[in-house]
């Protein structure tokens, strides 16, 4: 049948495809999207690599995972494969063909890492990334290959960029198209990258590709094997109507997207980072003084990771894990966003760490960060100066009081336009200088008053006082205001002096009839 | 071991001095004008020291015990008034730092603050109740403070000294507010001042300590 097929639809089929698109201009236009795949082909085996390495006398290696009938191996060493062993034996088997083969269990977790840190390398090369799970990174370089040199420049620098850092084995491709590009990067084994830089060019080099790089299942690859179509090219010729009635529209459209005809538009990565570290304790600890030197490492290792990214943060928590009493957390919170400050960091912990009272020995610690925040690059000012005058530890000093006093216990001020004058200041949480530019209308407050108007000390609630002994010296001021928010007052304000010189802020209360309704207010200390 | 009164002066001038060796302009470093010509002349350096701790004494409430130091406040962190113009100040008279108020016994009312034309928002109050002299010994460390103000009665002269040592090494503006009663031991401060109310003379400060100057009173006035 299969045959048959093939020769009724070949003379039909060439319509469909290798006419060339209409839509594309005559000129050879340059195509408006470069995409770089990077292909990880030992994906499964260097997401384990840490593992590995601490394996005695480097023996051959597999990663398994449990399928259907116990367990399968997925990825194996090149002298593994060499001896016969291929991905979907049996382990029993392959450990038959290599008895020295250590099977480790496969850990989808960090084949994605790995694919993530691979994508936020690409992030130093261009803004444009996307992920193709399970291995392929997609890179939208076309903006980028002038700056870096050119497409193999670019490919030599981000080979050796990921392979010092992740241990990565890469391949890659460069075509107009993210799908083609990922085809070719998975089918490449050259040293050289495939570099395709028209559609044109991309429609006669993709037909050589055999069909197992689509990772189309198993099923279909077979179906269109035994039609005696095994390459791109071959399947490209079959009619579309037909190709998309037997195999799914889903097919045709990728093929579609592979050569150019259809756009694919691409979800951007964003690397969404944050640092967590854990660290088990054996034995246990039950004082916060070596806590703390536990922490000190973990410290050190997270500055490293603020200094690799240039980035800071607002917040890290401390995570206590005991045996039976629920986690105990320590958060820190910064009145900045704290960088690699190793010093500044762990001051602060060790300050909170003395005053925690453990419910049980520690069994573990995690130390988790906030999310990153980017640093303005303060750069230090030229003609400094002395650091009081600039204000710049101000941050660590709030941050230090608050954590041996607690948030609240430290506040700033700020004046607000209001006539009552118990509402003509506030606390300000995080007290900087900047919040007078924001708001003039405060800053004006009181300047035209002149000094002495106000008493420097605000009792926080009026007492009521005798105000027989009180000699008046100034006054009254009315202030009747604040009617609309259900506080209104109506009170007459004088400076008043006591017996013994000191002066007072009293008022009458105009609500209140009879001898009393008078109060203190403040002192004009 | 004896050594000659001669020779130890010699040798630690820093901290020891004869009282009636008023301090000239060579021997004590320019202080910060108080804004009260009557205290500044009785002050060696003219001016609050700006180094070591400086305490105030007094039991009432209201007779001038900020007052006292709003003028050397609004130098030492004024507002911008560009804003103003004719009103510039000459540029030698800059100030931008950081006031630390630390367990005032009241709220330092921020309007009255801008009145003296104080920079509000440079102003930091904490309430470190147990911790006060914790709190302003890390204010005067952290170099992050032109003046740190303190309200506290340190029982022991262990922490006074180590306070002392603090506004030694800082060049915050270091003031410490004590009760009168605490005039009647010693302590390492290098300028105490006592004020007392009185309602026909105003308010008098008493010189009880001043490190190469001499004991006077001065009148504050009304």
């Amino acid at each position: 049948m299969a045959p048959l097929a093939k020769r009724r639809v070949a003379p039909a089929l060439r319509p469909s495809l290798s006419v060339p698109d209409k839509r594309a201009p005559a000129a050879r236009p340059r195509p408006r999207e470069l995409w770089l795949a990077v292909h990880l082909p030992a994906l499964m085996l260097d997401s384990l690599r840490d593992q590995l390495r601490a394996l005695p006398g480097n023996p051959p290696v597999a990663a398994v995972d449990l399928e259907r009938n116990g367990k399968v191996v997925r990825a194996c060493d090149e002298e593994v494969r060499a001896a016969g062993v291929h991905t979907g034996m049996s382990v029993n088997s392959a450990l038959a063909l290599v008895p020295a083969l250590h099977a480790v269990a496969r850990d989808a977790r960090r084949e994605r890492q790995l694919l993530e840190a691979v994508a936020r390398h690409g992030l130093h090369f261009t803004p444009r990334v996307s992920l193709e799970p399970p291995d392929d990174v997609l890179l939208e370089v076309r903006g980028s290959l002038r700056l870096f040199g050119g497409a193999r420049q670019l490919c030599h620098r981000l080979e050796r960029e990921i392979g010092e850092a992740t241990g990565a084995t890469v391949r890659f491709a460069i075509t107009p198209s993210p799908l083609a590009s990922a085809w070719f990067a998975r089918m490449h084994a050259g040293e050289r990258p495939v570099l395709v830089r028209s559609r044109e060019e991309l429609a006669s080099r993709i037909a050589p590709l055999p069909l197992a790089c689509t990772r189309w299942p198993e099923k279909v690859l077979q179906t269109l094997a035994t039609m005696g179509v095994r390459t791109v090219g071959e399947c490209l010729r079959l009619p579309r109507d037909g190709f998309a009635r037997r195999f799914g529209a889903n097919l045709l459209a990728m093929l579609d997207r592979a050569t150019g005809r259809l756009a694919e538009p691409r979800p951007a990565f964003a690397a969404h980072e944050k640092f967590a570290l854990r660290r088990d304790l054996e034995p246990e600890v039950d004082d916060t003084a070596r806590l703390g030197l536990v922490l000190e490492p973990m410290l050190a290792e997270l500055c490293r990771f603020l200094r690799e990214r240039s980035r800071g943060v607002q917040a890290i928590e401390v995570q206590l894990r005991h045996r039976e009493s629920p986690l105990t957390r320590v958060r820190l919170r910064f009145v900045q966003p704290v960088g690699a400050q190793p010093q500044r960091i762990g001051a602060l912990l060790r300050e909170r760490l003395a005053r925690l009272e453990l419910p049980e020995p520690v069994r573990n610690v995690r130390l988790v960060s906030g999310p990153l925040i980017d640093l303005h690059s303060d750069a230090p000012e030229l003609f400094a100066h002395d650091r009081r005058e600039s204000g710049e530890n101000v941050p660590e000093l709030i941050e230090r009081l608050r954590a041996r006093l607690g948030y609240e216990a430290v506040h700033g001020l700020a004046c607000v336009a209001e006539h009552r004058p118990e509402a003509a200041w506030r606390a300000v949480e995080e007290p900087s200088p900047a919040l007078r530019a924001t708001s003039p209308a405060a800053a004006g407050e009181g300047e035209g008053e002149g000094e002495g108007a106000r008493p420097l000390w605000l009792l926080e609630a009026p007492e009521p006082c005798d105000a027989r002994h009180l000699e008046i010296e100034e006054g009254p001021e009315c202030i009747e205001t604040g009617w609309w928010d259900g506080h209104d007052v109506a009170r007459d304000y004088y400076l008043a002096r006591n017996r013994h010189g000191a002066r007072l802020w009293v008022f009458r209360n105009r609500r209140e009839t009879g001898p009393g309704g008078w109060y203190l207010h403040g002192w004009f200390a | 071991m004896a050594a000659s009164v001669e020779e130890l002066l010699q040798n630690n001038p820093a901290r020891l001095w004869r009282a009636r060796e008023q301090g000239a302009a060579s021997a004590m470093p320019a202080g910060l004008p108080t804004g009260y010509a009557a205290l500044d002349c009785c002050l060696p350096g003219q001016g609050w020291p700006r180094q070591g701790l400086i305490e105030i004494l007094s039991d009432q409430r209201g007779i001038g015990e900020l007052r006292l130091l709003m003028p050397a406040l609004a130098q030492l962190c004024s507002r911008p008034r560009a804003t103003v113009p004719g009103k510039a100040r000459p540029a030698a008279v800059r100030g931008g730092g950081w006031v630390a108020w630390v367990s005032p016994p009241y709220t330092p009312y921020a309007p009255a603050l801008a009145s003296w034309g104080i920079d509000v928002a440079r102003m930091l109050v904490v309430h470190g109740t147990g911790a006060t002299e914790w709190a302003m010994d890390q204010a005067l460390r952290s170099e992050a403070c032109s003046a740190v103000l303190g309200w506290t009665n340190p029982r022991d002269m262990q922490a006074l000294r180590r306070l002392q040592l603090a506004a030694e090494q800082s060049h915050s503006l270091a003031v410490l507010f004590r009760p009168l009663q605490a005039g009647l031991t010693s302590s390492p401060a290098v300028l105490r001042l006592a004020l007392l109310g009185d309602r026909r003379e105003g308010t008098q400060v008493r010189i009880v300590k001043s490190r190469g100057g001499r004991p006077a009173t001065v009148s504050l006035g009304h």
